[in-house]
């Protein structure tokens, strides 16, 4: 993955110079440890601050929506699979976008790292040969990349991009015997009033700032549903219910569509694990429809069409 | 939720007999779970 | 008295002694994070923490409050008028708070409590409330504090001051409000001098190891327009994605909206934080919204703090450095490095 950024700069480049692209969106470093920003290359002057690591988690088809401009994209799997959902949701149109896809082994779990360190400020992080090292003022720690993947990461099955115009890299091997569902199993295994409790402690930190929505790149209503106001559906205060109401309503608006890249996990202030409600959806869709959103592109999410032999067992 | 309390069924409007005998049954299988305890909200609770 | 030593030994029955004569909120580590919450017997507060996820600018300005209420039923005499909420305002203590936080309070104070307006909560709580800070012996890579106006061991927003010196910690008054909350402590030492000496030199390390990382005189000299139009805006807004994370978790921003919300025969009119990083913020009645593109509410983000509040108060920047913001931006949008862009000797478009 180390290799990426050379790779991205040189595309970038070739793509402005040769005028294929208007813009180029890829990451640029970060200024604290762990953290990189999404970036927007509009010249070849600024193709040298693209850069590519293990902290490039937030996913970047958020920012297609409504451009007109022709645009390079740098695209891991779970990218790849959003950049195919806002096609066939008519969000970008296919001549606009040149992939470049990044075969992924996975994402470093920033918080994850951070509480490892229990308080200690950390000055760098840099990754190598599968390590991650932490430096700070007066400690040094050596980190298996393994055990520090984003959650997603570490269970997912799509690492190759699924569309691209050109690869950054070869191919990497897809994770295999993977049970995605451990969480989801537990939650279905208790009783509705442990699951109450369950989903009320999820939700209790939540301080609406919609980050998970906004990091979403499948969130591009014009007006959001806890915007509206004639009527209004949902309370704007950290009320309780209203609080779980906008979580579990917007886990039901991703059903069918949602690629599980851990954008919305990772960009919570608070620390919301904000995958338990969208795995669900994933799970149920994927048994009542055998589909997985985004990784055929040309197939419709089921819940946009109907089949005659749509599973309806529920409707007596 | 609790299971029990959710229920779908198509019914055309001919179909008047199997409407009024699901609206029944459902009213019945609602009832037996009693009054929902969760989801409810009468007044922000906040500070 | 004006200074006293207690031991860390003795600090839990100190605070015991406190929590029987006022509301304490201390530093608690909850979850994933350190808040602030009323002590209860038991509980374990935490001063070595770095600082709190949120800000306590919630302590005085909660996230989500009822402002007043009323009801509409039919027989009630007193039906369809607004009365205020009843609320909580005996005497608090806020312990372990960094000074910081507690400089913020006072930027608040000039959107809060001024000569004409006075929010009756806010104020209320301010007056009602004992600001006992602890100075950061160590600050975070994330903090810039020097470099806006404050310290450290900045005892400007406080009432006293704290600072670990290992063994025990210095408390010194700095309001009148300090001086009678150290005369109420019976059970405090007089400061060594050894102590003393440690404390000015735990300051004084602190302040270099934060240094100067931007100087926000530059921005206030700068032209407002010639900042306005400036050309770097497209390409601080980009990764933007229009959350609330940094103006919720800030503890100088105040915005806030005002909700009424009625079932039945009663209403509550509610105020909740706000944030001019939502596309609603500057949406007209009209339908028309001055800010609908969101490289205009970045803008606006960043010229509020870092330039018209100083032009507009004379009295530094909107902003106390404690970091949040750049810790926590889910797209690492980092205000020191606008601020720097912001100050630059030339900012004419390219």
């Amino acid at each position: 993955m180390q290799g990426y950024t050379e790779r991205i700069q040189e595309a970038a480049r070739r793509l402005l110079v040769d005028k294929q692209v208007d813009v180029v969106i890829g990451f640029r470093k970060g200024t604290v440890p762990l953290m990189n920003e999404p970036f927007l290359a509009k010249n070849v002057d600024q193709v040298r601050q693209l850069y590519w690591d293990g902290n490039c988690g937030m996913n970047l088809a958020n920012y297609l929506p409504k451009r007109t401009d022709r645009i390079g994209i740098v695209a891991k799997g779970c990218d790849s699979r959003n950049i195919v959902i806002h096609l066939l949701e008519y969000q970008i149109k296919r001549e606009q976008l040149y992939i470049l896809g990044a075969p992924c082994r996975g994402m470093i779990d920033r918080r994850r790292i951070l509480a490892s360190l229990e308080g200690k400020d950390p000055s760098s992080a840099e990754e190598k040969d599968g390590v991650i090292k932490v430096v700070g003022s007066d400690f040094e720690v050596t980190l298996d990349r393994q055990e520090y993947l984003q959650e997603n990461c570490s269970i997912c099955i799509h690492r190759n991009p699924v569309i691209f115009d050109e690869l950054l890299g070869e191919p990497v091997p897809e994770q295999q015997n993977v049970d995605r569902y451990p969480d989801v199993n537990q939650v279905e295994a208790m009783s509705p009033e442990q699951r109450w409790v369950y989903f009320e402690n999820l939700t209790k930190t939540c301080i609406r700032c919609y980050a998970c929505r906004n990091a979403c790149p499948l969130c591009f209503c014009p007006t959001c549903f806890v915007d509206e106001s004639r009527p209004q559906w949902i309370g704007k205060s950290i009320d309780p219910t209203d609080t779980r109401t906008f979580h579990f309503l917007r886990a039901y608006h991703v059903a069918g569509r949602c690629t599980d890249c851990g954008s919305c996990e990772r960009s919570c202030p608070v620390g919301i694990k904000m995958r338990q409600f969208t795995k669900k959806m994933e799970k149920d869709i994927k048994e009542l429809y055998g589909y997985e959103a985004g990784v055929i592109a040309d197939q419709r999410p089921p819940l946009d069409t109907y089949r005659p032999d749509d599973p309806q067992q529920f409707i007596k | 939720m609790e299971p029990g309390r959710l229920h779908f069924s198509w019914i055309s409007s001919a179909e008047a007999t199997k409407f009024a005998e699901t609206a029944r049954a459902v009213v019945k299988m609602v009832k037996a779970v009693g009054p929902s305890q969760h989801f409810l909200k009468k007044q922000a609770e906040v500070v | 008295m004006t200074e006293i030593y207690i031991a860390k030994d003795k600090l839990p029955a100190t605070i015991g002694k406190l929590m029987s004569e006022h509301r304490v909120y201390g530093p608690v580590f909850e979850g994933q994070y350190h808040e602030f919450v009323e002590l209860k017997a038991g509980d374990e507060i935490d001063l070595a923490y770095q600082n709190t996820r949120l800000s306590p600018k919630g302590l005085f300005h909660p996230h989500s409050e009822k402002m007043c209420q009323f009801s509409l039923a039919k027989d009630d005499p007193e039906a369809g008028i607004m009365k205020e909420a009843p609320k909580d305002y005996s005497p608090r203590i806020i312990l372990g708070i960094r000074p910081c936080d507690a400089k913020a309070f006072r930027l608040d104070d000039a959107n809060f409590d001024t000569p004409t307006i006075k929010d009756p909560w806010w104020t209320q709580r301010r007056a009602t409330t004992t600001l006992v800070g602890l100075g950061c012996n160590q600050p975070c890579r994330t903090c810039f504090c020097t470099s806006v106006g404050t310290g450290p061991f900045d005892p400007s927003g406080l009432d006293a001051l704290l600072t670990d010196v290992g063994d025990g910690f210095m408390l010194q008054a700095v309001t009148d409000k300090g001086k009678r909350l150290l005369s109420s402590m019976s059970d405090g030492e007089p400061v060594p001098p050894a102590v003393g000496e440690e404390a000015a030199a735990l300051k004084q390390s602190a302040e270099a190891q934060l240094g100067t990382q931007f100087e926000p005189k530059a921005i206030a000299e700068k032209d407002m327009l010639e900042l306005f139009n400036a050309s770097f805006w497209d390409e601080v807004q980009f990764s933007c994605i229009n959350c609330g994370t940094c103006t919720f978790l800030c503890p100088t921003c105040w915005c806030f909206d005002i909700q009424d919300e009625v079932y039945e025969a009663q209403g509550d009119r509610i105020r909740i934080w706000d944030s001019c990083m939502f596309p609603l913020f500057t949406l007209h009645g009209s339908g028309h919204n001055p800010r609908n593109l969101k490289l205009q509410r970045v803008r606006q983000r960043f010229m509020h703090k870092l330039k018209y509040y100083q032009d507009k108060y004379q009295d530094g920047v909107a902003c106390v450095g404690c970091g949040r913001c750049v810790k926590f931006c889910p797209v690492n949008i980092d205000i020191r490095e606008v601020a720097r862009l912001m100050s630059a000797t030339c900012v004419c478009p390219a």
